[in-house]
């Protein structure tokens, strides 16, 4: 009996969970499609018929595949760059830093940024990237490899120094440089982390507002998709299901990609947390 | 064999050297150099466009704690990061709990309370600000709910908790993937001792599933402590800092002082006064719950 009645909560639990997440999803793409009039008379209901023209009305005359493009590039070219520079910083320092100072004293002076809010630089980091002419999208991408650099070079360092380096000293001793011996052995060994930082490097660079509005908002050419959501509530006001089909747009293609990858991204994000 | 180590420690030290000079590099001149900038901005009346400016020392320090606007989003700000820990720790480990349980369609579900993780913080925000402005005084016509009626981001007592429930609804997919995790690592057979020796749940919570789940814990705390003391998405998504100034964290609050009210030496010692919170709070939870974890 008591174990009927701890079951039944269990399931009570994940349903009412299950309703409040798909709640205001299921509310932001059902209202996209409905008209303003629609909207007003039931929030609730199901759209009426498949009524596509808020999205058009949203791709058209926003310059949604401009914004998107911008989204895609920064994201790639971003993540493009840490997944080189992580694991070229973090390998010697794993292997060397317990008996060099200078490997040590880089471990630490990378790693203790994880304490520093993003809040102490970023009125700084303004004035530094404009005084050298960088607020544009590719400024924007060295600054995210330089931020993901702490948490990135802590949990690679943490990972790589649980493998043993009997390989890297065997291909030493036939004869590989120390070059051959990082492309050939150490990449390989790190590929697991390596997939983990993809994973959490690309949903926060491609959901990231606060670096896009503090960088890219002195022109809407440079706009990501965030951004564009921002600076598109204020524009559209009056007509407010194209608010809903401007989420829509951002959520649907997320809902695809977690659909076939989800097993990827929860594996991902765990296997490299859990160790550290 | 010995020498032939020896000889393989001295490889490749320059080429170790020179492959770390980009990172190094990269990471001075964008992160420590900003910092160290900051610092020495807190310094100065700067107004962040003028050409002029001076050096007030600490002044800047010791007007802030006499700056009720300062020290009410400080409130503010510690409140909504207290309640936020809170609601992650709990909503998620519940339901890695119930997860990890022998449960039907556990897949199924770990994937819905997952998707949140995915999404913009930002979309979040201004989905949410809709629903509360659309949806839920609906609803509370519905139900007969006095309070749900408005909308409550209009209100200034109850604004905090609609910023919170928004953030709450994403920030504890990420935290219950860990805990789960987490708790795949407890050995089953420490479970069935303790059923023999007859220990109650609680007990068997206690002793033996906390020790286990204790690194994620830290690491869930770190991450939200700093996620909270932080907050900015959803503020600026959701009400803006209103209503009347109710829901201004700090993190918004150095954002405005800096870039709309001309503020930029005085903002920037706003933000140092967050560091050294952050600093503080992380070592001592770090120092705490360093002797309790499983060493395996």
């Amino acid at each position: 009996m008591k174990k009927y009645v701890c079951n039944s909560v269990k399931y009570i639990y994940l349903f009412l969970g299950c309703l409040l997440i798909a709640l205001p999803l299921y509310l932001t793409i059902a209202n996209a499609m409905k008209t303003p009039q629609q909207l007003s008379q039931n929030f609730f209901a199901l759209p009426e018929s498949f009524y596509l023209n808020n999205f058009a009305e949203v791709i058209s005359k926003a310059n949604f595949f401009r914004y998107a493009f911008n989204s895609v590039f920064i994201t790639v070219v971003g993540v493009a760059l840490i997944q080189i520079i992580v694991p070229f910083t973090a390998f010697p320092i794993a292997r060397r830093m317990g008996t060099e100072p200078y490997f040590k004293f880089l471990f630490y002076f990378i790693t203790i940024g994880i304490f520093v809010p993003f809040e102490v630089k970023m009125l700084p980091l303004v004035k530094l990237m404009s005084s050298i002419h960088m607020l544009n999208p590719i400024g924007l991408i060295l600054l995210y490899a330089c931020g993901a650099l702490c948490q990135d070079i802590f949990l690679m360092v943490g990972y790589i120094k649980t493998i043993p380096r009997d390989m890297e000293e065997a291909s030493a001793i036939d004869g590989c440089n120390r070059i051959q011996t990082i492309w050939k052995i150490a990449f390989p060994i790190m590929k697991p982390m390596l997939a983990t930082l993809l994973i959490k490097d690309t949903l926060w660079i491609w959901n990231d507002f606060m670096m896009p509005l503090l960088i890219l908002n002195v022109s809407d050419k440079y706009w990501t998709l965030p951004l564009f959501q921002y600076n598109f509530k204020g524009t559209y006001s009056v007509d407010f299901t194209l608010a809903f089909a401007a989420f829509s747009l951002s959520i649907i293609p997320m809902m695809l990609v977690f659909i076939f990858a989800q097993k990827k991204i929860m594996g991902g994000l765990t296997t490299g947390a859990v160790k550290s | 064999m010995q020498k032939k180590k020896k000889a393989y420690k001295g490889a490749g030290r320059a080429t170790d050297f020179l492959i770390t000079i980009p990172g190094f590099l990269l990471y001075s001149f964008l992160f420590m150099v900003p910092v160290c900038m900051g610092f020495y901005y807190s310094l100065t009346d700067w107004n962040g466009v003028s050409k002029n400016y001076n050096f007030v020392g600490i002044q800047n320090y010791i007007k802030l704690f006499s700056d009720s606007r300062f020290l009410g989003s400080l409130g503010f700000t510690v409140k909504y990061t207290v309640l936020l820990i809170i609601g992650v720790v709990v909503i998620s480990l519940t339901t890695a709990l119930i997860l990890n349980s022998k449960i039907r369609c556990g897949d199924f579900f770990r994937s819905m309370f997952f998707f949140p993780a995915v999404l913009s913080l930002m979309t979040v925000g201004l989905i949410f600000k809709e629903i509360y402005y659309r949806a839920v005084p609906l609803i509370g016509e519905w139900l007969n709910i006095e309070v749900l009626k408005t909308n409550i981001l209009s209100n200034p007592d109850l604004a905090i908790y609609g910023i919170l429930f928004a953030n709450i609804w994403t920030a504890s997919a990420i935290p219950m993937v860990l805990f789960y995790a987490g708790l795949k690592n407890v050995p089953m057979d420490l479970y069935e001792a303790a059923s023999i020796d007859g220990a109650t749940f609680w007990q068997k919570f206690k002793s033996i599933t906390v020790p286990y789940i204790l690194p994620t814990f830290s690491m869930v705390f770190i991450l939200q402590l700093k996620a909270g003391l932080g907050v900015f998405d959803y503020i600026m998504a959701l009400t803006g800092g209103g209503p009347g100034g109710a829901t201004e964290s700090i993190g918004t609050l150095i954002y405005k002082g800096a870039f709309e009210e001309r503020r930029f030496g005085y903002a920037v010692a706003e933000s140092i006064v967050l560091l050294v919170m952050i600093a503080a709070i992380s070592l001592i939870q770090v120092k705490m719950t360093q002797n309790k974890e499983v060493n395996e």
